[in-house]
């Protein structure tokens, strides 16, 4: 156990806080619930920050620190998949990737170049071309999308399946702590300057209270997530995914209750961080689908 | 960052395991594993010989105490391997951890010939008098009064909650010299001395465990005193936060929910109600265990830990929450004598939220220095 950074993950993260810097805020005019960083994406592609994951020197763990940085940002693009899942699939495939769970609605699916489809426990991947699917509205602070129709599948073996889905999991818990992180600091910075009853509002026990116990959540699933990134292992990564769902349900509750009427806004950028946990709260299975793999790979 | 064990800390766990298989008797896990019981306080003293022999009580206290200065991996591997075991060691899990620490620190070479050599040799049982009837949380609010005759302190008041205290030789005190917090001092006071009496408070956490102690006149000399007058608040505050999370509880908490979980696979049990909270709680102990390694990592490499020992105190308690919340709804029998283990590990995981510090004062520590927020006006 040594939780010091190595070198070069101490360079990749500063230079990942470099290039996210420019993305922190969003922009005021904007009002809409899917803040779409076509810009931060074609950064990130320039700067080869999609392959990271194979650099030996980096490895999934560097790259889950990535995507749990760039999920901290208001403006979101399809990272995660592309980070850690994309370079464990046994083939080749071209990004974006997004997922297709039991023929529902998905993140970045009107985009994706790669479709991993999963139909209870097969996984099978498609290469949709723009008429197969078609975006979908939402409140979910993603863009959405759905396939419109049957479509082309190449069924991955029992094996391959089963390792896409870890990655999926470790994916799923390091989106989910960047976005706990942001919903919590920006809620704190509310607490801190909004006044009732002459004083800030984080000085009200009764609040304080419930956003230390969110921030130990969010820290949880941090090392549970960096802990799956670093070992691969099955039942790690259910586990971070667990603890992510399972935290998110709470914190996404108790950050709107802090922001009174502000979070109901559009105005304010809580919802962007707040709509994204709640569209994963539901992904490989919701907590009961991580139960059971917790289940199954630990007890 | 790097999430493995490395082979000198895998060979130094399966050391401890050697030592605990050969040391513990055959019907460990059907006694009652209370740390203040009388059988427990007397086999603590056995077992910690044992220990301090085979160089596993105190191997990361410096080599002139009996240690080899290991680091604090190694100290705590051994604490997650004692812990999940049940504690053989009682009470004395507390001079390990920080009262020979502690006395190490702050206390005088007197102090130190006197106290740190039977921690070692594994034959003493301490107690700390901190809480009292008016002050619990708000700890340095205490009233117990050392008033100064020549070179001669008189103690007088009550300590209450206090553990161990039927069994220990010395008493950690906290008592008041003058007003203020900077009115509160340490005095390393022996049980026997006249004037204190002791009374155990039955409790649902085990027989032996919390006292009453009152001190009427108790007469100790001024060499017995910890430090400097008045300077007690700053020692207790660094040992506190050894105390924190000086108990890896998320061990014991781990391995009775797989117990409790194995018990209900073995009846056919184990159904979506209880898979759904089985993985809630060992995801929860997984964060406690984190939190706690990653305090032993800054600690390793020499940083300052701060308020992230609360958040590993907070993590620890949900941890335990959670698994005896699982074990009460699903496997009730163990509180009804099914299962001496999960019954005793019960009794103590009401604890993680109130000793060294109530959850809810961690939790003011975690606003204020973790999250940054405004503190409350006072």
């Amino acid at each position: 156990m040594d939780f010091r950074l190595t070198s070069d993950q101490e360079s990749l993260v500063e230079a990942v806080d470099k290039l996210a810097l420019q993305f922190q805020h969003k922009p005021t005019e904007f009002h809409g619930f899917a803040l779409v960083g076509d810009e931060l994406e074609s950064e990130l592609r320039q700067g080869e920050y999609f392959d990271i994951a194979q650099v030996p020197e980096f490895g999934p763990l560097t790259a889950a620190m990535a995507v749990e940085r760039l999920a901290r940002l208001p403006f979101t693009a399809e990272i995660a998949l592309s980070m850690l899942v994309r370079p464990q699939l046994p083939v080749d495939l071209p990004r974006p990737l997004a997922v297709v769970e039991n023929g529902r609605p998905g993140r970045f699916v009107g985009t994706a170049k790669t479709l991993l489809v999963i139909e209870g426990e097969r996984i099978s991947i498609a290469r949709p071309s723009a008429d197969d699917v078609e975006s979908v509205e939402s409140l979910f602070g993603y863009p959405m999308g759905r396939l419109k129709r049957t479509i082309d599948l190449e069924r991955l073996s029992d094996a391959d399946a089963y390792a896409t889905r870890k990655w999926l999991r470790v994916a799923l818990a390091a989106e989910m702590s960047g976005l706990l992180k942001a919903a919590i600091d920006s809620t704190v910075e509310h607490l801190t300057l909004r006044k009732q009853f002459g004083r800030p509002l984080g000085t009200f026990q009764a609040l304080r209270h419930r956003m230390a116990e969110c921030a130990v959540l969010a820290g949880g699933v941090r090392w549970l997530m960096l802990k799956a990134a670093g070992t691969a292992d099955d039942g790690d990564a259910a586990l971070a995914a667990s603890h992510a769902q399972e935290s998110a349900t709470r914190v996404a509750y108790e950050v709107h209750q802090m922001l009174g009427a502000m979070g109901m806004t559009l105005e304010h950028p809580l919802h962007l961080w707040t709509y994204r946990l709640k569209a994963l709260l539901s992904e490989l299975g919701g907590r009961g689908g991580q139960a059971s793999a917790v289940a199954k790979l630990i007890f | 960052m790097d999430f493995s064990w490395d082979d000198e800390q895998r060979a130094f766990r399966a050391t401890v395991r050697e030592f605990l298989a050969a040391h513990l008797p055959r019907d460990w896990e059907s006694l009652a594993h209370g740390p203040g019981t009388d059988w427990q306080s007397t086999f603590s003293k056995q077992f910690c010989g044992a220990l301090a022999a085979a160089g596993l009580l105190v191997p990361h206290w410096p080599k002139r105490w009996g240690g080899r200065d290991a680091d604090p991996w190694t100290s705590f591997i051994l604490a997650e391997e004692m812990w999940e075991a049940g504690e053989p060691r009682g009470g004395q899990y507390m001079n390990v951890n920080w009262i020979g620490p502690t006395l190490m620190r702050f206390g005088c070479e007197e102090q130190q010939q006197r106290y740190i050599p039977p921690m070692a040799q594994g034959q003493t049982i301490w107690c700390q008098g901190f809480s009292e009837p008016e002050a619990g949380s708000d700890l340095a609010s205490l009233r117990t009064r050392a008033d100064k005759e020549g070179s001669t302190y008189r103690i007088n008041g009550q300590k209450i909650w206090t553990s161990y205290a039927g069994h220990a030789d010395t008493c950690f005190l906290l008592a008041r010299t003058s007003p203020g917090r900077n009115g509160i001092s340490i005095f390393l006071l022996p049980m026997d001395t006249p004037g204190i009496t002791v009374r155990q408070i039955p409790s649902v956490i085990g027989e032996g465990d919390i006292h009453e102690v009152f001190f009427d006149d108790a007469a100790v000399p001024a060499t017995a005193m910890l430090g400097e007058e008045g300077k007690g608040w700053e020692i207790v505050r660094t040992a506190l936060s050894l105390e924190r999370v000086g108990i890896p509880r998320f061990a014991l908490a781990t391995r009775m929910l797989h117990r409790a979980v194995d018990k209900l696979k073995q009846t056919g049990r184990f159904g979506i109600g209880a898979i759904e909270q089985a993985a809630r709680a060992r995801a929860a102990c997984e964060s406690a265990r984190f939190y706690s390694y990653n305090i032993v990592d800054q600690r390793r490499h020499g940083l300052t830990v701060g308020a992230e020992a609360s958040a590993a105190r907070y993590a620890t308690v949900m941890a335990e929450r959670l698994v005896s919340e699982f074990v009460v709804e699903h496997v009730p029998e163990a509180l009804a004598g099914a299962d001496q283990m999960l019954l005793s590990h019960h009794q103590r995981a009401i604890v993680a939220g109130i000793a060294s510090g109530a959850a809810e004062i961690q939790l003011n520590l975690i606003a204020s220095d973790f999250l940054g927020l405004p503190k409350e006006p006072r």
